[in-house]
């Protein structure tokens, strides 16, 4: 027969699996997605470009695409940064004109992070179409920003 | 800065396969969610473009801009849209006489609205900056000035006079672009006028207010300025006319003349 200690240790770990299983695990706020875009950020910032104070962010469904519509003027480079506080993704970032067409460049990968550059070729709205996709987590958080000079 | 997703399918869609994974448009619906949630470039973003385009002289561009003596929190934060924007072009002139002026403005507008709080470090950011010349560093606090005050009242549950920050700012930024463009009208200049969408934006947010706001005399002549300016916009390349640019000016400098003179309150 167990001890009364060895039973409560049992009850309690029992609780907390059933906890963890219940509960959406936690893994990182949006404003930690945010950081992780400045950091994006930086390299940019000292090649002159200035970052907006504004950006959006959220949580989604893992692997979920999402869209935003963006005014652009031609003339200024720009910069959009994706980041999120979920470890082990893959972020996917694309800039496209009205007609559905790619313009950005550049490219740039990091650890939770994912950044393209855009000369827009006219001054108009432009989709910046991205997703977050997690290897183990079925929500993730998301904050883009964008920089430009 | 918390934000909401709009959930609502567009004509975009996407195929795969394409180089370095880009995905390419073939129609149909966008497989995923809009993000309904716009944020409007500040006028230096614009103004970035002008620098490289010519020369404007932006201390032309300046205007005295008197607060009114009010305690309508839409008057109030139509003005304080209007202000900051003014920040922006006191920037581009480097005027620092007119950018102090304007920090203070800032916190006095701040004090009326309720938001010292959160707007004072901003402000005194903002002077700060000037007397070291920071004209970078102005620009920042001018655009996080803007930003903290829509969220503060967007906390406040005051999305209404947010809102009027926001279209205030961008009426006195374009009012400031377009007599610029208009000195100097060319193809380049002209099509930084192509923001049908952030006209729109503005009309749907006016729309969706309370009705108490959609009918305050100033926003309903906003509602109605903009339909004007989203008409003057139209084209079918993005290429914008010179009359039409004046059109624009014209409609911002109207708008922004009852902003800052708004009609005695009857019955006073």
């Amino acid at each position: 027969m167990p001890s009364m200690k060895t039973s409560l240790r049992s009850r309690v770990l029992v609780l907390t699996a059933a906890l963890a299983f219940i509960l959406p695990i936690a893994q990182g706020t949006v404003d930690e997605a945010h950081d992780y875009a400045m950091e994006a950020a930086t390299p940019f910032v000292e090649q002159g470009y200035t970052v907006r104070e504004d950006y959006w962010n959220g949580e989604v469904v893992s692997g979920q695409k999402l869209a935003i519509k963006h005014q652009l003027f031609k003339g200024n480079e720009y910069a959009f940064w994706l980041g999120t506080a979920n470890p082990d993704c893959e972020l996917e970032l694309a800039i496209l004109d009205v007609k559905g067409q790619p313009v950005h460049m550049e490219r740039k990968a990091a650890k939770q992070t994912v950044s393209v550059r855009v000369n827009p070729p006219k001054t108009g709205t432009y989709t910046v179409v991205f997703s977050v996709k997690s290897k183990t987590e079925r929500g993730v958080t998301w904050a883009l920003a964008y920089g430009y000079r | 800065m918390p934000l909401l997703c709009g959930v609502f399918a567009t004509g975009l869609a996407f195929g795969q396969g394409s180089s370095a994974g880009v995905e390419k448009f073939e129609g149909g619906k966008f497989p995923g969610f809009v993000v309904d949630e716009v944020v409007v470039p500040v006028p230096s973003e614009i103004f970035a473009v002008l620098d490289k385009l010519g020369s404007p002289n932006w201390k032309d561009e300046l205007r005295k801009i008197k607060l009114p003596e009010t305690s309508d929190r839409i008057e109030l934060s139509l003005v304080f849209g209007d202000v900051v924007a003014e920040g922006f072009v006191a920037v581009q002139a480097q005027d620092k006489q007119t950018v102090e002026d304007i920090g203070r403005d800032v916190i006095n507008l701040a004090a009326s609205l309720g938001l010292t709080k959160a707007v004072r470090p901003h402000a005194q950011s903002i002077l700060d900056a000037v007397k070291k010349n920071d004209w970078k560093g102005v620009r920042k606090e001018l655009d996080q000035t803007q930003t903290t005050v829509r969220a503060s009242m967007q906390e406040m549950r005051d999305d209404d006079l947010s809102q009027c920050v926001s279209f205030a700012g961008w009426l006195r930024g374009t009012a400031s672009v377009t007599s610029v463009i208009s000195k100097a009208c060319t193809e380049d200049r002209a099509e930084l006028m192509n923001q049908p969408m952030l006209v729109e934006h503005f009309t749907k947010s006016i729309a969706g207010m309370s009705p108490s706001a959609r009918k305050h005399p100033s926003v309903a002549a906003i509602a109605k300025g903009l339909l004007k300016i989203r008409q003057d916009m139209e084209s079918k390349d993005g290429n914008i006319s010179q009359d039409k640019v004046n059109s624009i000016k014209a409609t911002c400098e109207e708008l922004l003349t009852l902003i800052n003179k708004p009609e005695p309150k009857k019955g006073k």
